[in-house]
């Protein structure tokens, strides 16, 4: 059992193995934000790579557009993230080879992934996966995954370091919660209704710099791609470097 | 069943004898991966400038504290237009070594093109490498080294970063281990974003690169004196120069150094 | 073909009662019908020269490369059954590289012989592989200088300063042999321009057939010590060489079936087949 020995330092030192492993992940911060719109989508992510305390990068970029008006980002251990996406990209490749180039649909696309993090379920993608786009009728799609693959259709939702940061403010301005009609007493919930791109793309901004203000993970610049039925769009905006 | 760690799973040999291990042809020992460094080199800083890149390592090889081999090699180039810097355990990084020698022997198989149109270019060395780390990582047995990749892809610097985990990333300037605590920042003071880039001459990144080498000899207990320095640019290719040193020291006492602490001049 | 009928030219690892084993010997035949490889030792390396016979004019003038690089410092060029050689190649590879991780310098020529030769002899042994049909010019140059060999399908090699095999192995072989008395101090591009020469030379008995001339060289003083192909304007020059010298101012590619340019002192016989001396 764990017995003691006195040291010359007199300082108490176990002789009991201490056993060193080598661990295989580490988190590289950074943040994610998915929101589905009426006709359209959009994918969010700062650009700051980071190990602990230091910023190895300032503009790393984390959200991918794989075709088929597919956007995916998996924020986590950044390896694994690059890795997941490859091994979609791939997969999404083969799907068109092996069906006649026929379009990935948003409900295959995110069974697909579940597949992939579930196959890894005893070893997993240290990942926090978030894919957007159109689903079969045209209305702007929003699929999140946990690492080992559990998945759920969802009009916003946030991942990565400022994940719980960003959730309940998106919660009260994309879903109105805790939002009561004026004069109602608190009785009447505002009536949710779906917000147009540019109001959209104005909260994910405020979203980010927010998030960039309490979080050291985050940062540096935003990049956020857009689906629509004319395909896909980026824009970036730079965040506080500090 | 057999409780000796070494032994796991196998019936008790009282019960059944001997296990007779010539059988399954087992290892009496269980399988064994890397967890630790053992003789390791220190930082390897580098940096974009307008027509190229510049990578440094100090040739050190060290076993614990003790400063074990003084003349490592530890820039590798890779055709005409890469060089890899490897920082970490230098038996891995020998590894490391011959992969990327094997790799260059087959690009030249049957290849026409080998030193034109299919040359080995900087970001087909780091895709190779990155994905050997990351499946030696993926197997729990991984290189412990943490690398980049320097050099001119289609007349643009190229700088890349992977380590044992597999993790990469890219920047206007790059350092590994402890260079990226002490050196990065003198570095990003010349070049923070791509734009920066186009305005640093290869003479001030030369030169933040040597200064930000003295720093790392200062203060790094486990650095040298003596360096590599490489540079590949559009315009001169690339240069390796293994004996570059550490000049312009200053070692006199603190008080009487202007500028260094408190002082009442 | 006094082995026919006999039995025991049906496996390997049989001996004849004469103590021949045929399958080698045929194997021998394969190597010696195909198209003419010439190696060629100089001062300070090698030169590799093959005739590349055009089976087709649908072929690219200038690709489907002959001769192949077993290591840097290693070129290989042989004659008869291609898909023999380009195995041959693949095992020197791994021999190469399998050195080079072992000892940390690039194998020397003459343990790349050996270690080739016995993984040939070893297809002499067994019945359930086929000799190699193929003869092998391996050449380059290591710490020694430059070496060359040649490797045949019992698995015997030798080192040469000049070899040829191939169907046109007589003539080549009687040219080196003058060449190498005459000029022994050859260097590199005097050397690449003589086994240009040479090749054409062996094409002359097999004209009615078009080919294109492949060369490749690993010198000291001209590739820094790695196989290369000839550059582009020194080949030119090589055919240009090689041409003039055999006073053939037809160019290979229009040397049709049907041409009337034949020399003078050629006879041919009753089918039109050109008649050798």
């Amino acid at each position: 059992m764990a017995t003691t020995v006195a040291s010359e330092y007199s300082n108490e030192v176990k002789n009991t193995p201490i056993e060193h492993q080598f661990n295989p992940y580490s988190d590289n911060g950074g943040t994610i934000l998915g929101i589905a719109g009426e006709d359209f989508a959009v994918l969010a992510g700062d650009t700051r790579h980071t190990t602990d305390y230091s910023i190895n990068s300032r503009y790393e970029p984390k959200v991918f557009d794989c075709g088929d008006n597919i956007l995916i980002s998996a924020n986590g251990f950044a390896a694994d993230g690059n890795a997941l996406v490859k091994r979609f990209q791939n997969s999404l490749k083969w799907y068109h080879f092996d069906h006649n180039d026929k379009k990935l649909s948003m409900r295959s696309a995110a069974r697909n992934i579940q597949h992939l993090l579930y196959g890894k379920r005893f070893f997993p993608y240290y990942v926090h996966t978030i894919i957007a786009g159109l689903d079969e009728e045209g209305k702007g799609a929003v699929y999140s995954f946990d690492p080992v693959g559990s998945y759920e259709r969802e009009q916003c939702r946030a991942g990565g370091a400022a994940a719980s940061l960003i959730m309940p403010f998106l919660d009260n301005q994309v879903n109105f919660k805790n939002q009561y009609e004026p004069d109602s007493h608190g009785t009447k919930r505002k009536h949710v209704k779906f917000l147009t791109v540019e109001e959209v793309v104005q909260l994910v901004r405020d979203a980010f710099s927010s998030a960039t203000e309490r979080h050291i993970h985050v940062g540096d610049g935003v990049e956020i791609l857009i689906v629509t039925k004319e395909g896909v769009r980026k824009e970036f905006f730079e965040l506080k470097r500090d | 069943m057999n409780h000796d760690p070494l032994q796991w799973g196998r019936p008790s040999d009282e019960h059944y004898g001997t296990y007779n291990k010539s059988i399954a042809s087992a290892s009496p020992y269980p399988s064994m991966h890397t967890q630790q460094p053992i003789v390791t080199g220190t930082s390897v800083i580098s940096m974009k400038y307008k027509d190229g890149v510049i990578i440094a390592a100090d040739r050190l090889g060290s076993y614990g504290s003790l400063l074990r081999f003084s003349d490592v090699e530890r820039l590798f180039p890779v055709g005409r237009n890469t060089v890899v810097g490897i920082s970490g355990d230098i038996s891995d990084m020998q590894h490391l070594e011959n992969l990327l020698d094997e790799m260059q022997t087959e690009n030249n198989y049957d290849n026409e093109y080998a030193e034109d149109e299919e040359a080995l270019k900087p970001s087909y060395v780091f895709e190779y490498l990155a994905n050997v780390m990351y499946n030696r990582r993926s197997k729990m047995n991984p290189l412990w080294n943490a690398l980049i990749v320097a050099g001119l892809e289609d007349g643009k610097p190229f700088l890349k970063y992977v380590n044992l985990l597999g993790v990469t990333y890219s920047a206007p300037s790059l350092a590994t281990g402890f260079g990226a605590h002490l050196a990065l920042p003198l570095l990003r003071k010349i070049v923070d974003s791509e734009s920066d880039v186009k305005k640093t001459s290869a003479e001030d990144a030369e030169k933040s690169i040597k200064e930000a080498m003295k720093v790392l000899f200062y203060r790094d207990a486990r650095s040298s004196r003596n360096y590599s320095i490489a540079i590949v640019d559009s315009k001169k290719g690339l240069v390796l120069n293994k004996d570059a040193v550490v000049e312009d020291m200053v070692w006199g006492f603190a008080k009487d150094i202007k500028g260094y602490g408190t002082q009442n001049v | 073909m006094t082995s026919i009928g006999t039995g025991y030219d049906l496996s390997n690892s049989v001996f004849s009662p004469d103590g021949r084993n045929f399958q080698v010997e045929y194997a021998v035949k394969a190597a010696e019908n195909g198209a003419t490889s010439v190696g060629m030792k100089f001062k300070d390396g090698i030169v590799l020269a093959v005739e590349k016979l055009v089976t087709s004019k649908l072929l690219v003038p200038g690709k489907n490369k002959k001769i192949q690089t077993i290591d840097r410092h290693v070129g290989c060029a042989y004659s008869g059954l291609m898909p023999d050689g380009r195995h041959l190649v693949n095992r020197g590879r791994e021999e190469a590289s399998s050195f080079k991780k072992t000892y940390a310098t690039p194998i020397p020529l003459p343990a790349l012989a050996d270690r080739l030769g016995q993984y040939v002899q070893a297809h002499t042994l067994y019945n359930s592989v086929r000799p190699f049909g193929i003869t092998a010019i391996v050449g380059g140059v290591d710490d020694d200088g430059a070496h060359l060999y040649m490797l045949e399908p019992s698995g015997t090699y030798w080192g040469y300063k000049g070899a040829a095999t191939g169907k046109g192995r007589q003539s080549a072989k009687a040219e080196l042999e003058k060449v190498i008395s005459n000029k022994p101090e050859l260097d590199a591009r005097e050397a690449v321009k003589e086994a240009a020469r040479i090749i054409y030379l062996a094409h002359e008995d097999n004209k009615e057939k078009d080919f294109e001339l492949e060369m490749s060289w690993c010198s000291i003083s001209e590739t820094n010590g790695l196989h290369k192909a000839v550059p582009k304007d020194l080949l030119d020059e090589a055919i240009a060489f090689a041409k003039a010298e055999n006073g053939d101012d037809s160019d290979s590619d229009d040397s049709s079936d049907e041409s009337e340019n034949e020399k003078d002192n050629e006879k041919k016989d009753a089918e039109g087949d050109v008649q050798l001396e």
